[in-house]
């Protein structure tokens, strides 16, 4: 069993009486592509924002390499080395293609005020790797929405990330943009640790190592591909009899 | 950021400015010492509006400082060298903005807009009620740090040239990238590991120092500071000249400033209800020139 | 300080506090719901109060001065959000500012021209020219107490229409979400319209009521304008309760410091919304905005 590289130990999410996150105690091993599925509802997105700081945990605690995070701002976190994308592309969409990856990659920096070239470099390999390296003078609300998406992806590369949460980055794609991203996800998973919520199941099936089933804010199951196509409880509570 | 015209044009118009003390006439070398300090105090504010999304109505309050800290260093202490008085006074202004933009900071949005109204409020209520800064009547600065008016002049000049060429590549470094980043996604930048209020607060106090210059000219200026440097009209109208000139710009701004004077200097002669005039104008200039006059020209252009 | 002195400043706290809600409800009303950030708001306490001194003058008391004066004032809310606010709606603050500050100017000459710039006391109503006493040395107005209480009545009675009325329904329904409300062919203009005129006719009622207690003068919008601003932080943007509990708050806050501490006293309500600032920058009952 490879080391976790993030942990969660009992945590847990309410807004009022709903507990959107119930209790999930879930660990990230390095290098792997951890997908975590459910129906709508179920609290994956939840569970997302309390990774990345953007919401507060009502109880229950966060480690990234055996330091505590639970209460860590989403700067600190994407510091860190815990990079996430979002469930609509959010990238600047008055900047270029070039700047929006250039902007990721200064995070990184030491400098305020002199340019710097490693930071440069960093987002030109970036924006290569997400095949948009022709795109760079853009704008980035003129690029389609899989271009977006694709843009947001180099944008995390660019911060240099040791962990990927990625919140459905197939959502509101066709068939070839989809094609593209998941393609994009298989080179990065050789190299990066990913966590991954989706809704697109061949996707989920064929990329990930591992996979999490959330029901109601909590883990029904857990385990390899194989054992959640095959595990009852979860044919019964969500992927119905046309499992893939 | 601005086309190859119009930076001639600004040249050209910062050579004739320093050529009117040649013509030896008073009255416009005051009236445009005025407008250069309302451009230094414009061009401040449109770091914070125009490029990091931060509507501020506190911003007289830091030129009320800068002011004020003069009139109070030459009266108590005698002093007047520019050397020693203006450091004092601009980090005076950066110290109150440090003080009320890492409060102010802490809320977003409305919020923001709010509290530093209220706060600017707060020191002008000090300043009224306090006898020993001289109350509501002011107070005279005793020594003027330049009192040959053309020495003035030039000052006002070369404050103006240097804060614009400095606030130009601030924004072309990576700091400004970042404002900018900040101005249009939040919340991005903050998940990409931008600590983005220590970022704005950094603007702020930068901006409220550049204020205090501006505030410190002023007093060395007319010679005479009061409350009502901190009021909010002085806030409302410092952000009614970035709008008009148009914000964002940096250049624009400036020009703002210029205009609001002569539309200032005009509307009290014409009309002893001028205020009603300056009125119409902002809520022209909102709903019909959003982009201001450097918007305008632009358009024409393209 | 003596028990009976205590209480006549808790309940000229409460008073002023009241006031204050009036003026601070409609300006985080139509927040919630227009989403418009009002800076005119104190310029309609401040022309309620002129025109309750210009009426009484004419009509011989404050009682026909508010019969009077509210429709007028409904009826001026209404011209204001048809012919400026409306086009703010998809504005963004900077643009709300600068607007309304505008209108602040002009409502500022308007007063200049039509009242003066003169400080005008008002007299009470007759009937209620007498007062209570409280203990040996204290005594507590008849109108202080009619004020509060006639606050007190309109603040239940708006809690009765927000919660209870359709109309209080659609006002709910348009400070969640706006958008929705329009799907559902609920006619947002008017509701806007209505509404703002509300809020202004509430903001000028309280310059009515205040006018005996405070005296008239220039500036008094403005003033009023920043304390509300300080009420709305501590309370919560668009949360009536919220405003409620910051009026509360900053009325007793103040009262008790021009007693306790009367050398600082104009800085506590700004240091009670600084110690809200840090702690909780959502305000009292708002929802999360902060930074």
């Amino acid at each position: 069993m490879p080391e976790a590289l993030l942990e969660t130990r009992d945590l847990s999410r309410r807004f009022g009486a709903l507990a959107a996150v119930d209790g999930v105690s879930l660990s990230f091993a390095e290098g792997r592509v951890h997908a975590v599925i459910g129906p709508n509802g179920a609290g994956k997105s939840t569970f997302l924002n309390l990774l990345s700081g953007e919401l507060r945990a009502t109880s229950g605690r966060v480690f990234f390499r055996g330091q505590e995070l639970t209460r860590a701002t989403p700067d600190r976190i994407s510091r860190l080395g815990i990079a996430r994308s979002y469930q609509s592309a959010n990238v600047f969409a008055e900047l270029s293609c070039g700047e929006c990856v250039w902007l990721a990659s200064h995070s990184r920096a030491r400098t305020l005020v002199f340019p710097s070239a490693r930071v440069a470099e960093r987002a030109r390999r970036a924006l290569a790797t997400c095949g948009l390296a022709e795109r760079a003078g853009v704008r980035a609300r003129q690029l389609s929405y899989g271009e977006q998406r694709q843009l947001e992806i180099g944008m995390i590369l660019a911060t240099d990330p040791q962990i990927f949460l990625l919140d459905e980055p197939l959502a509101g794609l066709g068939h070839d943009e989809a094609q593209r991203i998941v393609a994009l996800l298989q080179e990065l998973a050789r190299r990066h640790t990913i966590v991954l919520v989706e809704h697109d199941m061949d996707a989920v099936f064929s990329i990930a190592d591992t996979i999490t089933v959330l029901v109601d804010g909590r883990v029904l199951e857990s385990g390899a591909p194989d054992f959640i196509r095959q595990s009852e409880r979860v044919r019964e509570a969500y992927l119905g009899s046309d499992a893939p | 950021m601005i086309s190859s015209r119009a930076r001639l044009f600004l040249a050209l118009g910062a050579l004739a400015l320093a050529a009117v003390p040649a013509s030896g006439d008073r009255f416009w070398m005051q009236f445009l010492g005025k407008a250069m300090i309302g451009g230094i105090f414009a061009m401040s504010l449109d770091l914070l509006v125009g490029f990091a999304g931060l509507v501020s109505l506190a911003h007289a309050a830091f030129f009320g400082l800068g002011a004020y800290l003069l009139a109070g260093l030459s009266n108590r202490y005698q002093l007047a060298q520019m050397a020693l008085t203006l450091p004092i006074c601009m980090a005076g202004a950066a110290a109150g903005a440090l003080i009320i933009g890492w409060l102010s900071l802490r809320a977003a949005g409305v919020y923001f807009i709010m509290v530093t109204l209220a706060f600017t409020q707060m020191l002008y209520y000090f300043l009224n009620d306090a006898p020993w800064f001289g109350g509501s009547d002011g107070l005279y600065v005793a020594l003027r740090p330049l009192s040959n008016p053309i020495a003035a002049y030039y000052a006002i000049w070369i404050a103006l040239v240097a804060v614009f060429a400095f606030l130009l590549l601030l924004l072309r470094s990576p700091f400004g990238r970042v404002l900018i980043g900040i101005r249009g996604n939040e919340q991005r930048m903050r998940s990409l590991g931008f600590p983005t209020r220590q970022y704005l607060l950094a603007a702020f106090v930068l901006a409220g120092s550049l204020a205090g210059l501006a505030g410190y000219l002023d007093a060395n200026l007319y010679g005479f500071v009061n409350p009502a440097l901190f009021g909010w009209r002085e806030s409302g109208l410092v952000l009614m000249t970035v709008l008009l000139g148009g914000k964002g710009t940096l250049h624009g701004p400036a020009l703002g400033a210029l205009l609001l004077a002569l539309l200032q200097q005009q509307g009290e002669r014409l009309t002893e209800h001028w205020t009603a005039i300056i009125g119409a104008v902002v809520i022209a200039v909102v709903l019909f020139l959003p982009r201001g006059v450097a918007g305008l020209l632009e358009a024409r252009r393209a | 300080m003596t028990l009976s002195l205590f209480a006549l400043q808790l309940l000229n706290g409460i008073e002023v506090g009241l006031l204050l809600f009036l003026v601070a409800s409609g300006l985080t009303l139509v927040f919630g719901v227009l989403g418009v950030l009002n800076f005119a708001h104190g310029s309609f306490y401040m022309l309620g109060a002129y025109l309750a001194w210009w009426l009484a003058e004419r009509t011989g008391g404050l009682i026909w001065a508010v019969l009077l004066g509210v429709p007028v004032m409904l009826a001026l809310g209404w011209a204001v959000e048809r012919f400026a606010i409306s086009r703010l709606y998809r504005r963004d603050h900077l643009s709300q500012v600068l607007l309304t500050y505008g209108l602040v100017l002009l409502f500022n000459e308007l007063q200049r021209t039509l009242f003066g710039n003169d400080v005008h006391g008002v007299p009470a109503p007759r009937a209620l020219d007498w007062t209570v006493s409280l203990g040996e040395m204290q005594t507590w107005g008849a109108y202080r107490i009619f004020t509060s209480i006639a606050c007190l009545c309109i603040a239940i009675g708006m809690r009765q229409i927000i919660l209870g009325t359709r109309f209080g329904m659609r006002v709910r329904a348009g400070a969640s979400n706006g958008e929705m409300l329009e799907a559902l062919g609920v006619d947002v203009r008017r509701l806007f319209s209505v509404l703002f005129s509300i809020g202004t006719a509430l903001a000028a009622l309280a310059g009515m009521l205040a006018a005996p207690l405070t005296t008239v003068f220039p500036g008094m919008g403005e003033s009023v304008l920043v304390v509300s601003f300080v009420v709305v932080v501590i309370g919560g943007i668009g949360s009536i309760k919220g405003a409620f509990a910051g009026a509360m708050l900053v009325g007793i806050a103040d009262t008790f410091g021009k007693v306790l501490l009367p050398s600082i006293s104009s800085a506590i309500v700004y240091a009670v919304m600084a110690a809200v600032l840090i702690f909780r920058p959502q305000g009292l009952f708002g929802e999360a905005q902060a930074r």
